[in-house]
């Protein structure tokens, strides 16, 4: 038996009226590669966003890694191991794409710097978070582009750096909102194989509206419809599944 | 006959109250529908009450202000209109900051051209006979025009209320405000109706103007005299907010006034205790301001999230690419070098006095240094920096006067005080964001201006004076102003040893400063500004960065205020010359003429400003009317400030070579990031 690394607890969110997110238990093991599917606002977004702080929940609770981390800091959840992507491209685009990966590794070694090293010693001296830089760099295939502006990259060059902030951040549990949305299925592939190859020792959340490649790639699958957890299991369990197909599967699918 | 003269207190500030709800009204709905901080908002205020002294005059005060009272809101409302065309139009969807410093620009221009026309004099503007009697009341005795001014500002708030919620165009105006796109996207042209609101809010400013001056007076200062009263209603109503401009205006006027009556007098005796109100006059308003923005950030009325928008863009300045690093570094230390000789230069031509202007450039470039480590670097926009600049002077001159005249503990200690200052302002501040940190920030400056003028130790509106800085430790040391020697038959003074401690000081802050952006720290704070939610998450404590780079910011503008105690040609601190928020409206405007986030932008702005500042007014009396000319028209063309002029001009050419094709000189494609 594998132990659990995410862990939510009757996770509940409102706005006013509207329950984005509706009494969701998930368990994520470690390792495991599960994806979340579900139509558009289905509140796959908004449940990221509970896990990871950038919203607190109205009710439930959040445990990662064993600890309860529901009021713990967004930061403070990344320094423990919590990485995520955007839905929405969101890097840092007046920067050089080498400066956008090296910031997301420096503050893996933010705790190592001392004050004076902080304010003082040049932000490029630093053998280890260089390295990592350039590791990162090399596996997002943005090495040529490194000095260029980051919004001077194609979009798909952008989703590309978005995740790989999250890698230089070298969390446990990766959390990626439509990494390939708006890609082409060539750029799609490439950044799943990617995916698949980088975070292959790591546990992973998905949102993805692909369903084949969900199926193909993912372990666990977790269905959300209206906020609601309507199914949660394997891909044959989800394929075979009468709620998913009729809710889902048969109905709304774009 | 203690009620019938609260209730007479009460109505005056009622009346106060009433002046404040129309220039609110206008300034709230300006930035609820369009985001625009409206500095120039008082100048239209001003201009009201200037118009209708001239309408007034040839027809007598029984008509002619009946008169007035129609034509000149008519007139100054299409004032505003025309502005809003030509100048603010452009800048839709950029950072408010932007908005700063055009309206400031349009301050400096409006204001000068009052005093072109009508003269710096203080005027009575005539009203009407049977409303300056006195009558009485159940008891209560003030004038039939305080009655008129409730009463009619009343019946203007009543008219535009319903304009705004139960017509047609108020309808669309206020859909405006929730979310523009989507009044676009049903096919309605909102930029007409900004024009409309621009102009209304302006009519009305001008009303209000017209009814304060008959009920005081005109003067060239009144509109700068209400506009930070006006924000702190607006803040406090909520910004955007009709309802709170009334609420708020009627609460700051009552409060206003009331403390001013009351301050010190005793509430209630029990025994021997006695119960009296404590002297807080000028402070409460601002006390209440910043404990409604720590509570309910949204103002009291308020409806929108404490998030700003995050639509707008804050624009660096920077060469990018056009000039090498190695030729910018030469570039640096050939002005250096320049700086160094200047004084030789001025020794011959004999007049001490161009010293005298170069010391206050290097002040005020160390300042605007430390407003772009926020501003240029974080991303924040603190509108009362002149806290720390102004806290730096009291305390090296109370440091002089009571502990130590060394140079050197007199500023360190302003840089010490500034910094936890900042450590405290930054604390309750940095929770909020956006133009409500820039509110918060102003609230607690205005504090401390309001707060001087209350303490014997401040020397209140005197200042302090009869302070000298000795060039040593502890009490040995040679006496600045006594420090003369001669140099191939020329004498040199004070102002040569100050001149070069301050090069030397601002050539170190420099350097400090770009050392620390090109290390960790300050590539976090590049980071925030570029995107404060990815920082976050990739780990990085967003607010304990923000609040250390607005300690350090604190502690260097301390030291700047620390220099001009120090200077030998200072004689005086005061609340005016150090704390007005118009210094914090100054150096913001200095480091955006230079170009922010670049660091030496910011101090080539200073060089600038007060250079042409002195080149000016050496000419014509008119010069703030050319400076502001010049600020609207960098804000329009040249955003990114000074430093970005070469980029700009390699651009033109470029295109130039290329044959046609326009340039889009708002958006010049030239960041960087050094
Ligand atoms: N900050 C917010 N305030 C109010 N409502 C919100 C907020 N964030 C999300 N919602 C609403 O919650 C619901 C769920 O949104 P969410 O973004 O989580 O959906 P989603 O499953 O990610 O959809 P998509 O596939 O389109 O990305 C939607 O109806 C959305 O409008
Ligand atoms: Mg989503």
């Amino acid at each position: 038996m594998t132990e659990t690394v995410l862990e939510t607890d009757g996770l509940t969110k409102r706005f006013g009226k509207l329950t984005a997110v509706d009494d969701v238990s998930l368990s994520v093991a470690d390792g495991e590669f599960r994806s979340v599917i579900g139509p558009n606002g289905a509140g796959k977004t908004t449940t990221f966003n509970l896990i990871t702080g950038a919203l607190s929940p109205s009710e439930g609770a959040v445990r990662f890694k064993g600890e309860d981390i529901t009021n713990v800091a967004p930061h403070e959840r990344v320094g423990r191991g919590l990485g995520r992507s955007f839905q929405i491209t969101n890097v840092f685009g007046g920067l050089t794409v080498r400066e956008n990966v090296r910031l997301a590794a420096q503050s893996v070694y933010s705790d190592e710097i001392n004050p004076g090293e902080a304010l003082f010693r040049d932000k490029n001296g630093f053998d280890e978070i260089a390295e990592q830089t350039r590791t990162v760099l090399e596996q997002i295939g943005l090495r040529d582009r490194a000095d260029e502006h980051a919004e001077a990259l194609a979009y798909g060059d952008q989703r590309r750096l978005e995740l790989g902030l999250v890698l230089a951040t070298d969390p446990a549990l990766v959390m990626l909102d439509e990494p390939t949305a708006g890609m082409s299925s060539e750029e799609t592939q490439a950044t799943m194989n990617l995916i698949d190859e980088v975070l292959s020792d790591r546990s992973l959340m998905l949102i993805e509206h692909d369903i084949d490649l969900v199926m193909r790639v993912s372990d666990r699958i977790t269905v959300l419809t209206r906020g609601e957890e309507l199914a949660s299991g394997t891909p044959e369990e989800i394929a075979n599944n009468e709620d998913v197909r009729d809710a889902y599967l048969g109905g709304v699918r774009e | 006959m203690v009620a019938a003269d609260f209730i007479e207190q009460l109505l005056n500030g009622l009346t106060l109250g009433m002046v404040y709800v129309l220039l609110a009204a206008g300034l709230s709905v300006i930035f609820g529908v369009m985001d625009v901080i409206n500095f120039s908002h008082g100048e239209l205020f001003a201009l009201g009450a200037y118009f209708s002294l001239s309408i007034i005059a040839p027809f007598g005060a029984g008509t002619g202000f009946w008169i007035a009272i129609v034509v000149a809101p008519v007139a100054v409302g299409l004032i505003g209109a025309a502005i809003e065309r030509t100048t603010v139009r452009p800048l839709y969807g950029r950072d408010p900051l932007y908005h700063i410093l055009l309206t400031f620009g349009l301050v400096l221009v409006t204001n000068d051209v009052i005093r072109l026309i009508w003269g710096t004099q203080q005027r009575q503007l005539a009203v009407p006979e049977y409303l300056s009697q006195p009558v009485s009341i159940l008891g209560v005795q003030v004038s039939v025009y305080n009655y008129f001014m409730i009463v009619f500002a009343a019946l203007l708030a009543v008219v535009t209320w319903y304009l705004l919620n139960r017509t047609k165009y108020g309808m669309i105006i206020r859909a405006g405000s929730q979310d523009r796109e989507m009044v676009r996207n049903v096919g309605i042209d909102i930029d007409q109706y900004y024009t409309l609101v621009f102009g209304v809010g302006a009519a009305l400013a001008a009303v209000a103007g017209i009814v304060l001056g008959g009920y005081q007076n005109v003067n060239t200062g009144m509109g700068n005299s209400v506009i930070i009263p006006a924000f702190v209603v607006v803040v406090l109503g909520g910004l955007g907010s009709f309802r709170g401009a009334v609420f708020g205006g009627l609460l700051v006027g009552v409060v206003q006034t009331l403390m001013r009556a009351y301050s010190g007098s005793v509430l209630a005796t029990f025994g021997d205790t006695t119960l009296t109100v404590p002297n807080l006059e000028g402070l409460t308003v601002y006390l209440l301001m910043i404990a409604v923005l720590l509570v309910k950030p949204q103002g009291l009325f308020g409806t929108r999230g404490e998030e700003s928008d995050g639509e707008g863009e804050i624009l660096v300045g920077g060469y990018g690419g056009v000039l090498a690093d190695s030729t910018r570094v030469r570039l640096g230390g050939i002005a250096v070098v320049a700086l160094a000789l200047a004084p030789i230069a001025i020794l011959f031509m004999g007049d001490q006095y161009y010293l005298v202007v170069l010391n206050e450039i290097l002040i005020w470039a160390i300042f605007a240094l430390s407003l772009d480590i926020v501003m240029g670097y974080a991303g924040l926009v603190p509108l009362g920096h002149t806290m720390f600049y102004g806290v730096g002077a009291y305390t090296a001159a109370l440091i002089m006067l009571h502990y130590s005249q060394s140079v050197f503990i007199v500023l360190l200690g302003a840089i010490l005080i500034c910094a936890v200052l900042a450590w405290v302002v930054g604390s309750l501040s940095i929770r909020v964001s956006g133009v409500y940190f820039a509110m918060i920030t102003l609230a607690f400056a205005e504090l401390l201006y309001s707060a001087v003028f209350k303490f014997d130790f401040t020397g209140g509106s005197d200042g302090l004076l009869g302070f000298e800085a000795l060039l040593g430790l502890g009490t040995v040391g040679e006496s600045l102003s006594n420090i003369e020697f001669g140099l191939l038959g020329y004498e040199l003074g004070q102002q040569f040893v100050f001149y070069y401690l301050a090069l030397l000081i601002a050539v170190l802050s420099f350097l400090f400063a770009r050392r620390m952006m090109n290390a960790p720290f300050g590539s976090v704070l590049q980071s925030i500004r570029e995107s404060e939610e990815r920082a976050e998450f990739i780990g990085y404590d967003v607010n304990r960065y923000k609040r250390r780079a607005f300690v350090i910011s604190g502690g260097m503008a301390g030291l700047a205020g620390g220099l001009l105690a120090v200077s030998p040609s200072t004689v005086i601190i005061s609340p005016d010359q150090t704390l007005n928020w118009i210094h914090s409206g100054e150096v913001i405007v200095i480091a955006l003429f230079g170009g922010m986030g670049t660091l030496y932008g910011p101090m080539i702005g200073s060089g600038v400003f007060f250079g042409a500042e002195e080149f000016l007014s050496s000419y014509t009396d008119q010069w703030r009317l050319i400076i502001g000319t010049m600020f609207i028209l960098f804000v329009l063309f040249v955003p990114r400030g000074i430093v970005s002029i070469p980029s700009l001009v390699a651009q033109r050419l470029e295109t130039a070579n290329n044959a046609d094709g326009a340039v889009d000189m708002d958006e010049p494609d030239v960041r960087s990031d050094d």
